[in-house]
Formats: structure tokens, C-alpha cells, sequence
């Protein structure tokens, strides 16, 4: 009985896989925020590499990944991908449940899976130095470890309750060299007039993404680097899905159902995608890909599919996407790096294709999901990976109840322990479940003429 | 150094354990049934970690109205503004709280059920903020501490403590004591609550004040409130910021009927709201939690009876509560005084605690369904 299957580096994917290749028809341009034309790439060149910004639209099926980025990604890829036995004999079902474990990374989760190249390219391009943001810090030590290797300066914009609420992300970017900076700052103008106005201010993470962006577009020697969203985020973390589709052909097995947790979209691009586009060739039709969103910002289960920002100011170009609006502010749960207003344009468009679905869950259950993975499995996820757990239990639940064997694929995105204080949320039954009110906004919106 | 007023109604509770179901004008009844006093007992717990705190004044009442449980606890010189003689009766209270009022205190502690709460507030209203030592028969009230050592820590993190509405609730004992539960709204009070700080992944907010919650609330329900429905809008201080952020004037305590942004009747009874819905094909209820226990419906606002309820349909009742009222109710409670209607309500319902935002709260059906 196999648990673990494992490939050899020389197994690791040489190439990313673009799904905009299988599309039936091209993406919906962004478009710019002024002039709302579909921007054209000297629009982004003050702030991304060339190449980061061509792959932002190429329409190529596959792009080769450069040697130097697998000699870094072999550090911890290719990655695990496990059989939960364990966790199959506790929910008594028939079906087979494999996750791929991305927590193996030295930052703990996927997002170095887009840092290692991003850092790559803009060394390349010869840039000195990286300003980005990062809300738990998640994305911030996974950009900070990549820097390090490509000996660019880092400069992160931590949103200030978390920098002094939870410090020991911040220690991890330290350790790899990074400058963290409690956001909002007095680096930026625009952070100078967040504090100008409140200088007891928590901070949000709409603040730190424009400090970061100003900070970029203001150095010439530095550029932006952005953790989920974007396209050529969502590309680099394909390695994950076609890594599994390798692992899974090694025990002749091939998915019925996969599943990743959705924020921004990247780790279920990753893990989603390759399957998207065996399902759009025609080579697996009835592969059902699920995203997992928090019931309190359900983009893709109750947001609408129309252009809208990507930042609260309305500042980054327009993107085609099922959003809640760019205004809307996600409640306080413990997976923030859901907290989301809008989603990756490109799953937005399989969703709404029906490629791809969304499903959403409240945080008590999510946990409780969590909980049972960890007194299986034995590992203990981060709040955001746990929703891709909940709703893999409820799909082998399903099962058990059909009898269907399906086999059941999850992207486990990353350890929870930095996130200690959300167990014991949990435990102490002070988690609220938040949701988004939706049936009275959208009867409100259906009888209110729409104001241009 | 804090004033804090003390008022212990060394009665309270007496009627419960012989079956009276209160003791409000039946003090002789229950002794003579074989009650003991046991709010002194009550009042003890609390007062036992507070008397020697040096930070703090007490103001009471003579004997067992206060100063003999402060010094027996340790205080040595509490402030005694008024002296009863006799039996200790609701006259002596809202007397000791007049007094307490004139003398200026920093919060009134009180140990006794909702018949001494609502005594107090007839007194002291608004202007002085209210805690609790629960030891009452009936307590619905929302001005209690949840322990006599919940009471202690309130008081010691006074410095500290935000304020929260409360509402003051009574039941009718006479009819109770007949056999029907009449709950009824006598105020909103002001009660101390710990202020909490809620660690979230990405930010640590402050527990943002009730106020400022309410605003939101009220301003996300004004966009929602959909032209040509009627709405019926329950009492209480979240509800108020709703009408008054349609520029029109609630009462508090009351039952008001809103439509296209008109006020069609205030403090309605049962009679006129059903009058008023008749003809109406879409009507909606909104309404918050009241009382300590988390009724929804049921309690202090009997006028939205269940003929009402079945004319607006469980699907057209939005339920506005905020945050912190949230947490302290974990489950909300509907009584119509008709069992199916309750359990229409099924397991959950989604409560508006913000702007767009809103929580999931567990419904408590008695038979488990």
C-alpha cells in the first residue's frame, strides 16, 4: 500500500503549462484604468520584466521554465504527493484521496513556486531590488527567500497589525535578508497620507499594495512583484498540477474530482489548470475541478463576472472577473489569504465557462475539516489550505453514499503553524462565520436601476 | 480611583426555589414556603476579589442593601448614602439609587434579577452605566454579568471597558405565575463590557464601538430596503439606527411600520400591524435579539405574533444584530408560541452584524431539529 509517490528530479516539469493556449477564445483584455483601452504592455513596464509581462499574455502552450529556476524549485520539487489512507479509513468511503503536499517548501507553502522565477526574471532584466506586500507574510518570506537567492534587495510592505501581531513571518524574511516595513509607512506618499489622517491605523493590505507599487514605479532600479492574480502568477504554479498528473499516471490513476482553496487563484490554477485543459481537448471530459472559497467572501459562488479593479483605490488596470466589488472588504477570518474581492481572470473565465466551479464553506467547518485531516494525516494546515480539505471530505462523503469509487485530488497548499491562534479560535469557540449577505444585495440590485 | 455604586436587593431570588417564579411583592409568600436569601451569597462572590481593591470607591446602602457584605469582604469605610430600615423593598431601591445618582458614580453594581434592574433604570435611565451580580428568579435583562466572578472582573477592568446597549426586560408575574410568558421592553440600558481585541489572520481590529456598527448596519439595510415592500421594524438601539438613517424617528421600545421610506405606524400593536399588513404582498420583518437570552421573537416584542410572522414568511425576516451582541448569545432562540413556526426557522439563520457582511448563528430548536 503505497503512501507516498515521488518523482526524480530529473521527472520535474521543464515546462510551464499556459492554459490560455486551450481556450475557445481569447481572454478579455485588462483594461487601463483611466482610459478603460486594453492596455498595451508599456502600461506595465515601469513596475514588471519584460519577460513576466509577455508571459502576462502569451498565448504559447507551454513555456519553457529556465534551468537556473528548476536548479533553485529541486531544493524542495518535485513535491510529495500522498494517498490519505488514513483519512479514507476515518470517512469510511470508497474513494481514493491523494493531496499534493506543497507545505515542503523552505517558506512553507506554493508561493515560492512564483517567487523563485519572478525574482529570476527581473534579476535578469537588471533590477536591484523588489517592493511587494504581504498581509500574514505569507507571500512576503516566499518573496524574501527568492530574493536572496538572485542577490536582489527586498524591500515588504507588511500591513502593520500583522507585523506586530504576528512576528514571526517577519522573522523568516529577516532571516533571508528582507527589509519589512510596517505598513503604512512614511516611505510613500501614499502612506504618508494613510498616517497623515490616521496614524493609529492598522493598516490594510489595499494600503500596503499601493506603497509598494508607488515604491516601485518611483525607483528605477525597482520593481513589483505580486503573489496570486495575475496570469503569469497563476503559470508558475502549473508545476504543481502537472507534477500530480505525473505522480497519479506512476499508481495508473487519473482524477475524478480535483480540488484547491481559492484567494486570488493561483494554487488552484496550479493544481487546476493542466486538468482544465486535458477537459477542453477533449481528453477528460468529465473531470469535475472544484474551487474552495471562504462563505464570507465568495467571489466565485456569489460575485458577479464583469470588469472591476483589482486594489480598493482603483488603481491596477481592469480585469474581467467574477469580483464583489474592488469596495467590498472581506470580514476578518483566519484564512486571509482568501480575503479576496475578486479572483485570477483566467479562472474566473473557466468558472464561468463551466470548466472549473466554486463551492464555499464557513470557517467552523472548515477547521473541523482541518481538525480531522490533522488526527489522520498528521499534518496540520494553514486556515487556507483547510478549505481544500473540507470540501475533498465532503466529496468522499458523497461517495460514500453513491458507492462511487472516484478518486479524489486536493492541493495542499501550505502548514498552519504560524497560525496557532486560529486553532485556538477554534477551540475556544470564538470562530464567527461570516458570510456575504448576498440574496438581499442582489434583490437589491435587481430592483435599482443600474447608475452608469 | 472609580465610584462605584453598590445596590444589593438581599431578597432577590427568594421565589424561585419554592416555585413563585419571582419575588417581586411576595417576599413573605416564599419565606413562608422555606426560602432562603441567597443573593447575599451571590453578592459575596463578586464583591469578595473587588472590597480590597484600592482603585476603587464603593457607594451603598446601609446593611444588607451593601455595607455589611463590603465589610465583611474587607472594605473598611464604604461610602453608605442611605439607610433602610425593615424589610428591604423596591421603594428602598429606587430611593438608594436617586441617592447614588446625586452622590456621582462611575457605574452602578447591582445584585438582585430583572425586577431590580428594572427598578433601577426607572431611576438612573441612561445616565449611569448598569452591571448585574446575578441572583434573580427571572433574569431576561442583558444588564447581567454571566457570574457573580464575571461581575468581579468587569468591574476591576472598568478602566478599560467599553459600554454596550442592554436591554432592561421584566416578565409579568402575575400572568407568568398564571401560565403565559409576557416579556416586556422596559428600556435600553448601558452595561461595561471587556474590550477585546479580534486576532485575525491578516489584521487586528479593535473591537470596533457599537455605534459606529450600528451605522453600518443601518446604512447596508437602507440599501437593500426594497421600494414597495412594508417593512416591520422591531425595537431596540440597532434597529432605531435604522429608521434614523432614513431620516425618520423610531421608538425604542416599540414595534414601527416603514414603507417606501414613510413611517406608517409607531409602536404598532399586534391588531395594527396586522391591519396594516392585510393587503400587502410583500411584507418584511427586521428585527434584533433581545434580552440576555437571545430571543429573536418571543420576548419584548410579542407584537410580531406569529399571524404576522406567517404573513411576512420566515424567508422576509432579516435579523440585524451587532458583533458584540453576537458573541454573547451563541445561539438565538425564536418562541411565536406556535411549535411550527419555530421550526420553520430551521437550524441557522444569517444574521446583518455590518456593512454587507453578515454571520451565520445556530438557531436552538428544543426537540434538536
Amino acid at each position: 500500500m503505497q503512501t507516498k509517490i515521488l518523482l526524480d528530479e530529473e521527472q520535474m516539469p521543464k515546462k510551464w503549462y499556459n492554459v490560455q493556449a486551450d481556450l475557445p477564445s481569447p481572454l478579455d483584455p485588462p483594461l487601463h484604468p483611466a482610459t478603460h483601452k486594453p492596455i498595451v504592455p508599456s502600461d506595465l513596464s515601469a513596475i514588471f520584466p519584460m519577460e513576466l509581462i509577455r508571459q502576462e499574455v502569451s498565448t504559447d502552450r507551454y513555456i519553457d521554465i529556465p534551468e537556473e529556476v528548476r536548479e533553485v524549485l529541486k531544493l524542495w520539487r518535485p513535491s510529495p504527493l500522498y494517498r490519505a489512507h488514513r483519512l479514507e479509513k476515518f470517512l469510511k468511503t470508497p474513494a481514493k484521496i491523494y493531496y499534493k503536499w506543497e507545505g515542503v517548501s523552505p517558506a512553507g507553502s506554493h508561493k515560492t513556486n512564483t517567487s523563485i522565477p519572478q525574482a529570476y526574471y527581473n534579476m535578469k532584466a537588471g533590477i536591484e531590488r523588489i517592493a511587494t506586500e504581504t498581509g500574514a507574510g505569507q507571500w512576503g518570506s516566499a518573496l524574501a527567500f527568492a530574493t536572496m537567492l538572485y542577490d536582489l534587495e527586498c524591500t515588504v510592505y507588511m500591513v502593520r497589525s500583522s507585523y506586530t501581531q504576528k512576528p514571526y513571518r517577519k522573522s523568516m524574511m529577516q532571516v533571508w535578508g528582507a527589509e519589512c516595513i510596517p505598513s503604512p509607512s512614511t516611505r510613500t506618499n501614499s502612506g504618508k497620507a494613510v498616517l497623515e489622517k490616521d496614524p493609529e491605523t492598522p493598516g490594510a493590505l489595499g494600503i500596503s499594495i499601493s506603497e509598494a507599487v508607488e515604491d516601485a514605479a518611483t525607483h528605477s532600479n525597482t520593481n513589483y512583484a505580486l503573489g496570486s492574480v495575475l496570469n503569469h502568477v497563476c503559470l508558475h504554479q502549473t508545476i504543481i498540477g502537472q507534477e500530480c498528473r505525473e505522480q497519479l499516471a506512476m499508481v495508473d490513476d487519473y482524477p475524478d474530482v480535483v480540488i484547491g482553496c481559492v484567494g486570488g487563484g493561483s494554487n488552484f490554477a496550479g493544481i487546476g489548470f493542466p486538468f482544465a485543459g486535458d477537459k477542453m481537448t477533449g481528453k477528460h471530459r468529465d473531470v469535475d475541478i472544484i474551487g474552495v472559497e471562504p462563505a464570507s467572501c465568495p467571489t466565485l459562488t456569489k460575485g458577479e463576472y464583469m470588469y472591476d479593479f483589482g486594489d480598493v483605490a482603483g488603481l491596477t488596470p481592469l480585469l474581467k472577473m467574477f469580483t464583489l466589488g474592488h469596495d467590498f472588504v472581506p470580514p476578518s477570518i483566519h484564512a486571509g489569504g482568501l480575503r479576496y474581492h475578486g479572483d485570477s481572470a483566467i479562472v474566473s473565465r473557466l468558472v464561468h465557462d463551466g470548466v472549473m466551479r466554486g463551492i464555499s464553506y464557513h470557517q467552523s467547518e472548515v477547521f473541523e475539516a482541518a481538525q480531522s485531516f490533522a488526527r489522520t494525516e498528521g499534518i496540520i494546515v494553514a486556515p487556507e489550505a483547510a478549505h481544500a480539505v473540507k470540501g475533498t471530505i465532503d466529496e468522499a462523503l458523497k461517495c460514500k453514499k453513491s458507492g462511487e469509487a472516484k478518486t479524489i485530488l486536493f492541493n495542499c497548499t501550505g502548514h498552519g503553524n504560524f497560525d496557532m491562534s486560529a486553532y485556538d479560535a477554534y477551540y475556544s469557540g470564538k470562530l464567527v462565520d461570516y458570510e456575504y449577505p448576498d440574496a438581499l444585495i442582489k434583490e437589491a440590485i435587481g430592483r435599482i436601476p443600474k447608475v452608469q | 480611583m472609580k465610584r462605584i455604586g453598590l445596590i444589593i436587593n438581599p431578597v432577590a431570588g427568594m421565589g424561585g426555589s419554592v416555585g413563585l417564579k419571582g419575588t417581586d411583592g411576595n417576599v413573605e409568600e416564599a419565606r413562608t414556603r422555606g426560602a432562603v436569601p441567597h443573593a447575599l451569597d451571590r453578592a459575596r462572590m463578586a464583591l469578595a476579589p473587588l472590597a480590597r481593591n484600592t482603585g476603587l470607591h464603593f457607594v451603598t446602602c446601609s446593611g444588607a442593601m451593601g455595607q455589611d457584605v463590603l465589610q465583611e469582604a474587607g472594605c473598611e469605610d464604604p461610602e453608605v448614602i442611605y439607610t433602610f430600615s425593615g424589610e428591604s423593598s423596591a421603594r428602598d431601591t429606587k430611593e438608594a439609587a436617586r441617592r447614588l445618582l446625586d452622590a456621582g458614580i462611575d457605574l452602578l453594581l447591582f445584585c438582585g434579577g430583572d425586577g431590580t434592574a428594572r427598578d433601577i433604570f426607572s431611576i438612573v435611565g441612561r445616565n449611569v452605566p448598569l452591571l448585574g451580580i446575578p441572583a434573580g428568579v427571572k433574569m431576561y435583562s442583558g444588564v447581567f454579568a454571566v457570574s457573580p466572578a464575571a461581575a468581579a472582573e468587569l468591574v476591576t477592568g472598568l478602566e478599560t471597558a467599553v459600554l454596550r446597549d442592554s436591554e432592561v426586560m421584566d416578565v409579568d408575574e402575575e400572568a407568568y405565575r398564571a401560565g403565559t410568558l409576557e416579556t416586556r421592553l422596559y428600556g435600553i440600558a448601558r452595561t461595561p463590557v471587556i474590550r477585546g481585541m479580534v486576532q485575525v489572520s491578516k489584521q487586528v481590529y479593535e473591537q470596533p464601538d457599537e455605534e459606529r456598527v450600528k451605522g453600518e448596519i443601518a446604512q447596508f439595510m437602507q440599501e437593500v430596503m426594497l421600494p414597495g415592500a412594508l417593512y416591520i421594524i422591531g425595537a431596540g438601539t440597532t434597529t432605531e439606527a435604522i429608521i434614523r438613517y432614513l431620516g425618520l424617528k423610531k421608538t425604542l421600545l416599540g414595534v414601527d411600520v416603514v414603507k417606501n421610506g414613510r413611517l406608517l405606524a409607531r409602536d404598532a400593536d399586534e391588531k395594527t400591524l396586522l391591519r396594516l399588513t392585510e393587503n400587502e404582498s410583500d411584507v418584511r420583518i427586521i428585527i434584533s435579539p433581545i434580552g440576555a437570552q437571545g430571543f429573536i421573537l418571543g420576548r419584548g416584542n410579542q407584537q410580531i405574533s406569529a399571524t404576522v410572522v406567517r404573513r411576512a414568511g420566515t424567508a422576509h425576516i432579516i435579523v440585524v444584530a451587532t458583533p458584540h451582541k453576537l458573541q454573547e448569545t451563541p445561539e438565538l432562540l425564536v418562541d411565536t408560541g406556535d411549535p411550527d413556526l419555530d421550526r420553520m426557522f430551521g437550524e441557522s439563520i444569517q444574521v446583518i452584524c455590518g456593512y454587507r457582511l453578515a454571520q451565520r448563528k445556530k438557531i436552538h430548536q428544543p426537540d434538536g431539529q
